[in-house]
Order: structure tokens, then C-alpha cells, then sequence
């Protein structure tokens, strides 16, 4: 970025960056400046950035041996008085992100020995992200080794996984998300995925197990969200104590299911849902738990080609499959089978959620040697014409027989 | 370099990922591990999770600085705390809060009490604002047009009261805010979406372009269809014009639709403050609750970005959350309440002048398949 057209000269710029830095440190909500007063950070930088409203950040490079993600260097730009750099890298978080204590002890000692004595607990892609000096980058990369986990998760490669925290802490949580956050870590083909950019772009896997989706798998370019089949199991006997103690209001829950799946029955105390309606909402669940609870046919569903950035701007994922709870290893296959595909023929820069809008779900669906499977359109075309295959046109006419018959 | 630690080098392509949950998970979550059957709610920011086995474990949310920054000092204040009062860990959330572990209401309250006394807010639970995500922007990204920590900031300084339950909203509010359209603080799937926007093309510095274009002999000879920022750009905005035995890269305005892919990839896109500002979206969200997940849609194409104050800003996010309080049934989410009332209606009681970017769709033209794609939600049964 060039200079704004009526920078002030050094001194009054500085003068006005301190300014508007304390200005952020006032105010009753956490301050980010007073914490980076507190570390080594060239907060001069930021100010300069603030009253020129312009970022006050070029790209740089920091070359660190066999680590071709995860890490990112900046230098100031011209037009920022005494200029300075800065360097991070993106750490893998723990798993569900619990940080013992004696681990984060660990990496404020590190990130005071080896850079300025800052963090960002999580990063949007649910890394963390230590600010370094350069110098200090080889010896980073192996102390985080040294302590259990390592640099990754930029550029056009898998990112750092996300997995809410599942069975660890939550009652709702429908398939083992961090059993299976550990089964991708685990196999070859993620590891190297993530350690060596070469898709077209960055492919994001994220793991939520329940519908309520806390790990954001909606915007996944391969998302598992953990899910039901059917009604969810009502223990009649503890919901009518439930409602007798005033707790949960069987006319509400009647009332506020989106899906209309629900009747309360006044003469036999029951409360009746309807599996076929019920469209996994959580409401009722949420309401009267553990009355209430999922059903336990579990699957985990399926979605591809979410995503925030992209040619094609945001996008929520389209729903695939369904899988068996207790099998990760069919997830990390399918997701190289999504792969394969875009990886071969998409254009740089294209999500995975762009290709498909491309190649369009049908033609994606036939790379993937999969079919679409039941009623998962809500909203077919409107335009009564489309060239069909044989096959498409074969199946209407075995229903057609049959219905002759 | 020498020779013999090459090969110890090497052995950095095969990562160490943090996954054993042996290490990572504090005792008593270890314990009830998938055997947690209840939780209860002591104000808004303190929840105590019921096990099976009779154990509990409550748990304080504490919002954080602006784009989840802390200082070592602060980390190991916090670590001390979760040592002293709790059950010596902490977890980090998606939300950019942080929550301690302790092992009773009266250790949760202890820890309340010294987070609050470092200047940290507990709340965000229930109907209230559930926290803020912010990009980094002006602290360390090279493209963001806004600085969306310092409009965090100032958002929170406002809302404050809404994160710690003294005041109350109809359901859960999350925001994220993001310095350009590349949204990183998390998409545009949540309840207020503030994205930095250029406002206008771009302006291109021709004296970097050829850093990010083949040398001029390559160019002449490749298809346009392979040069790396044709190909980045959404609806051809970006093309080769032949001027004599040159070749250039030529932006046509008409065709650029701002979404700042250039930018991402090129350090030659610059633009002139005045015309950059934000888009606020509301009415997204990513669960499956209420209406279900949808994207956050454009309520107000363009305000100014003005720091220290962003009072623009501010007043409309205000605005949009008064509109909502004053309107929304109890426990409705803000997508749920645009949805019964009506999108128009909405636009109309915020007192939003229509824009052009309620009706366009940018990419009208370009390769996309308007097919019907299969949902989540129409796919259970």
C-alpha cells in the first residue's frame, strides 16, 4: 500500500499514533493495546497504521528449513517512521483446545525467550499464534516440537483442523469429535497435506458433533456434523416430572419446534414427536434435557464446499453423505476422494466449494462415482428441459412400468 | 549448513500435532469423559456440567482482548489463577473467550472475581452477546482496508453491558468483524457480520505489477487464460490489453465487483482511504437451530470506518440490536425474527435507505451453475 495522500510529517505522525493507541486502552471492554504495551510488539506500527487508515504492513518473507506453512513475516511499510517487522507462527492447538496450565506456562516462556512476548490464543482457523523474532525461527520451530506440537496450517494446503470439544464437556455431542480430530492427525496422507502446499487452495476440515455446529463445519470445505435419524428419545416418566417441577412447558416446546414435529398429549401426559418432520434443530432437546435426547441411530453427516473466501464469495456446505460414527478412517478417505478431483482440475485460487459450482453437483457427484442419495433437494429447477443421461432415464422408466403394472 | 543435522531437519515434514487427549485434558474431564448428562446455568457467565458419575465441573467464560491477544504476562496470570482456584487448566474457544475449569461454584466464583479484578468481563451465556471475532488487520495483515481489532474494541466498549447479562437480549448475539472481504474473522455466517469494504476498484501501482506477472518475454507467449491473476480474478475484470509489442494487464472498472482477490494475491492493488468502509450483514448464523444455518445478508452496503470512535459503526449495530430487543419473541435469534417478520419490514424499521445490494447478485455472468444444491437440513430424515 503507498502512503495515504496527506500523511502528516514523522514526528506529528507519531505524535497522533500515540494518541489514538491510548484512546484504545481506554473503555471498559478488554483492551488489545494495553496487553501489546506489554510485550515487544512494534506497536508504533499499528498506531501509524490507525491514523493513516491504511495497514502499515508489506509482505516479507522468513525462511525457516522443511516448514513450508504456518509461517508468515511482515515489514513495516516505507511510509512507517523507524518501520519495524514482524513474524508469526501458526501452532497447532490441543485438542479441544484445553490448555493445561503447565503448557501455557510453556508457551509464554517461549514466546517471551524466542519472540516479543506475544500471543493470539486462536487464530480464526483455530491455530495459535506466536509472534517470534526471525532469529529465533529454527529454534522455535524445534522447542515447539520439543513441547508436542509444531508449525503448520497456510497457504494451499490442508488447514489446521477444527473439532469442537465434543464428549470432553458436552452432553450433546453425537460422535467422539476428538477421537476422530486425533484419527486424521494420525494418517499419512493429512500429515503431508499439511506440511507441503499443492492444492489449488487452502482446504479447511472441521468436526462438530451435533447439529448446533460450534466448530463451524458449515463453513468447512469438508465439514462432519454429528447427527440422527429419526425422533428424538423422549423418557416420558422424567419429562412429566420435568413439567410438573415447572421446568420445561410441553405447550412451548409443542409451539417452538421449527420443524412442527411435535404434540403434547394432555390426556396420557406424552409428548409425541414425529421423526420424519423433525429436522434436528435441537430445540426440545436443548429444553429439557436429559429428558429429551437424540435419537441413537447416530451418523455423521457429510457437508463439502463451504467457505468463507473463495472465487465464488461465502458459501455453507452441501451435504454429501452419511457416515458410521464409529469409523474416521471412511471421513479421511472420502475427504482425498473430494479431493482428487478438484485438486486436478481446479483453476488456482478455487475452493472446492468454487469447482462444484463449475462442474455443478451432478457432474461432482459422477467424478465421485457417488449418487445422490433421497429427498436432499428441497428446491429442484424450475427449467422442465436438461439433456439425460441413459442411465437417469432408465430409472423413470422402470417407476413408470411399475406403476403400469 | 552442515551436514549431520540435515537429516534431524528433514524429519520436521512429519508433524507433531498436539492430539493426545491423555495430555492435554484436565483429570476430571478425562474422568467423565463422554458421560456428561446435565448442565446448569449460574448467571450468565458460569456453567456447571453434571456427570453421570455425580461429578461436576464449572466453567468461566471470560471475554478477551480483541482478536484473542494476550500478552505472556496476562497467560501466565491466567495460568496462575486456573493453578490457585481451578482445576489447573483452561480451554480456549472458537469465540475468541477463554473459559477456566474449577472443580466448585465457589472456586468459579474466585476465579470471577480476579479475572474481573485484571479488567476481564465474565458473561456470555444465555441471551446475551456471546462474544466478538475479529481478524488481525492493521496488527499484522498486509490487505485489510479496516482495522477491525480496534473496531472490536470500540463495539465492545458499547455493548459491554450485553456481554455480562446487565442488560439482557432476546437470544444469543454473536459479531464477527473483518478488516476486508476475505472475512477471516469467520465468514458471514453469524447474527452482525462487519466486513471491510474498498468501496471502490482498485488502483493499481504499475511499478509492483511485474513482480506478480511472468517476465514480459513469458508473457507473451502464455494463453491468457493461464496468467495467475486473470485467472484469480472473479468476473475478468483483470485482462491483457497488446499495446504495440507490449503487453499490460489492464483492470476494467465496470467488471470489478471489489471482492479483493487481487489484492490477496498481488501487492500492486492499493486504494485511497475515502472510499473504503464496512458492509454490516446481519440475520446469519452457522447452527442448525430455529430457521436453520444461513448466511448473513447486506443490511447496509457502506459506512465510513473512522477510528478512534467508528460511531457509524457503532449507532447501526446499535440500531440493528434495538430493533431486535423491541421486536423479537423471547429466545429468538435474530435470523429467526427476521424470518417471521419479513425481510422488508426489518429493512425498514432500522431505517436503512434500500441499496443496490439488496437486489444484485455480483457474479451474474460468470461460471456458476445456478443448479439447486443439496442441504443438511433437507437431506435428515
Amino acid at each position: 500500500m503507498a502512503a495515504p495522500p496527506d500523511l502528516p510529517p514523522p514526528e506529528e505522525l507519531l505524535k497522533r499514533a500515540d494518541d489514538m493507541l491510548k484512546h484504545f486502552e481506554g473503555g471498559r471492554w478488554p483492551s488489545h493495546v494495553s496487553e501489546l504495551r506489554r510485550t515487544g510488539y512494534p506497536l508504533h506500527v499499528y498506531g501509524v497504521g490507525l491514523v493513516a487508515r491504511k495497514s502499515p504492513w508489506g509482505p516479507s518473507t522468513a525462511p525457516v528449513q522443511f516448514v513450508s506453512t504456518g509461517v508468515l513475516a511482515r515489514v513495516a511499510r516505507e511510509w512507517v517512521p523507524g518501520r519495524g517487522e514482524e513474524v508469526h507462527f501458526r501452532v497447532f492447538h490441543t485438542p479441544g483446545k484445553f490448555l493445561p496450565a503447565s503448557f501455557l506456562r510453556k508457551l509464554a516462556e517461549l514466546s517471551r525467550r524466542l519472540g516479543v512476548g506475544l500471543l493470539e490464543v486462536v487464530g480464526q482457523t483455530g491455530a495459535l499464534v506466536i509472534n517470534l523474532r526471525k532469529e529465533h525461527a529454527e529454534q522455535l520451530v524445534d522447542e515447539l516440537r520439543a513441547i508436542g506440537t509444531d508449525v503448520g496450517g497456510s497457504g494451499d494446503a490442508i488447514r489446521a483442523l477444527n473439532a469442537c470439544v465434543g464428549p470432553a464437556l458436552c452432553e450433546f455431542a453425537l460422535f467422539d469429535t476428538l477421537a476422530w480430530y486425533a484419527e486424521f492427525h494420525r494418517d499419512k496422507r493429512v500429515n503431508d497435506a499439511i506440511a507441503t502446499p499443492g492444492f489449488p487452495y487452502k482446504f479447511k476440515i472441521k468436526l462438530s458433533g451435533c447439529p448446533m455446529d460450534c466448530a463451524r463445519a458449515n463453513r468447512a470445505d469438508f465439514g462432519l456434523v454429528g447427527i440422527w435419524e429419526g425422533a428424538p428419545e423422549v423418557d416420558q416418566e422424567a419429562l412429566r416430572r420435568k413439567v410438573e417441577a415447572g421446568e420445561v412447558d410441553p405447550r412451548r416446546l409443542e409451539e417452538r419446534c421449527p420443524s412442527r414435529a411435535i404434540t403434547w398429549d394432555e390426556r396420557s401426559r406424552a409428548l409425541i414427536i414425529n421423526g420424519e418432520r423433525c429436522r434436528k434443530s435441537m430445540n426440545c432437546i436443548r429444553s429439557a434435557f436429559p429428558a429429551i435426547r437424540p435419537g441413537r441411530n447416530r451418523k455423521v453427516a457429510v457437508l463439502v464446499g463451504g467457505g468463507v473466501k473463495g472465487r465464488f464469495g461465502p458459501k455453507l456446505g452441501w451435504f454429501l453423505t452419511m457416515l458410521d460414527p464409529d469409523k474416521p478412517r471412511d471421513a479421511i478417505d472420502l475427504a482425498f476422494k473430494v479431493i482428487e478431483p478438484w485438486d486436478r482440475e481446479g483453476v488456482p485460487k478455487d475452493r472446492l466449494g468454487d469447482y462444484i459450482l463449475k462442474v455443478g453437483f451432478t457432474e461432482f457427484l459422477r467424478r465421485l462415482g457417488m449418487e445422490a442419495s433421497g429427498r436432499h433437494v428441497a428446491n429442484p429447477t424450475y427449467i422442465p428441459y436438461k439433456v439425460l443421461q441413459r442411465e437417469e432415464r432408465d430409472k423413470f422408466l422402470k417407476l413408470s412400468e411399475e406403476l403400469g403394472r | 549448513m552442515t551436514a549431520p543435522t540435515k537429516p534431524a531437519k528433514a524429519e520436521r515434514l512429519n508433524k507433531v500435532f498436539p492430539v493426545d487427549l491423555d495430555k492435554y485434558l484436565p483429570e476430571p474431564v478425562k474422568r467423565n469423559y463422554g458421560r456428561w448428562v446435565d448442565r446448569r446455568f449460574h448467571g450468565y457467565g458460569i456453567i456447571e456440567h453434571v456427570s453421570e458419575t455425580g461429578e461436576r465441573v464449572f466453567t468461566v467464560k471470560v471475554a478477551l482482548p480483541p482478536n484473542a491477544r494476550l500478552s505472556a504476562d496476562t497467560a501466565e496470570k491466567f495460568a496462575d489463577i486456573a493453578d490457585k482456584h481451578g482445576i489447573g487448566a483452561i480451554r480456549i474457544t472458537m469465540a475468541g473467550n477463554i473459559e477456566f475449569l474449577a472443580g466448585s461454584l465457589e472456586a468459579a466464583q474466585r476465579i470471577r472475581e480476579e479475572v474481573e479484578g485484571m479488567g476481564f468481563p465474565v458473561g456470555g451465556w444465555g441471551p446475551t452477546l456471546w462474544g466478538i471475532n475479529s481478524c488481525t488487520a492493521f496488527l499484522t495483515c498486509t490487505t485489510a482496508v479496516v482495522d477491525s481489532p480496534s473496531i472490536t474494541k470500540a463495539l465492545g466498549d458499547q455493548l459491554y453491558e450485553y456481554f455480562t447479562g446487565e442488560k439482557t437480549l432476546p437470544a444469543k448475539l454473536r459479531i464477527y468483524v473483518s478488516g476486508c472481504p476475505a472475512m477471516c474473522a469467520g465468514g458471514t455466517g453469524i447474527d452482525i457480520a462487519i466486513v471491510g469494504q474498498w468501496g471502490a476498484p482498485p488502483k493499481i501501482r504499475e511499478e509492483i505489477l511485474p513482480m506478480c506477472l511472468p517476465p514480459p518475454k513469458a508473457l507473451a507467449r502464455i494463453p491468457e487464460s493461464q496468467v495467475f491473476l486473470v485467472q484469480v480474478c472473479p468476473t475478468g475484470a483483470l485482462t491483457l490489453r497488446r499495446e504495440g509489442d507490449k503487453i499490460r494487464l489492464l483492470l476494467v472498472p465496470e467488471k470489478c465487483i471489489n471482492c479483493a482477490r487481487c489484492k490477496e494475491n498481488c501487492d500492486a492493488f492499493d486504494y485511497d482511504p475515502e472510499n473504503v468502509g464496512v458492509a454490516i450483514l446481519v440475520g446469519g448464523k452457522y447452527s442448525n437451530t430455529g430457521v436453520g444455518r444461513r448466511l448473513a445478508r447486506v443490511l447496509v452496503p457502506w459506512v465510513p470506518a473512522v477510528p478512534p470512535h467508528y460511531r457509524e459503526i457503532t449507532a447501526i449495530v446499535r440500531r440493528i440490536i434495538d430493533v431486535w430487543r423491541e421486536h423479537a419473541r423471547e429466545g429468538e435469534r435474530l435470523a429467526d425474527m427476521i424470518d417471521r417478520i419479513g425481510w422488508g419490514t426489518f429493512v425498514d424499521l432500522v431505517g436503512v435507505p434500500v441499496s443496490s445490494m439488496h437486489y444484485d447478485r455480483p457474479f451474474a455472468g460468470t461460471r456458476w451453475k445456478d443448479e439447486a444444491y443439496p442441504s443438511l437440513r433437507d437431506a435428515l430424515r
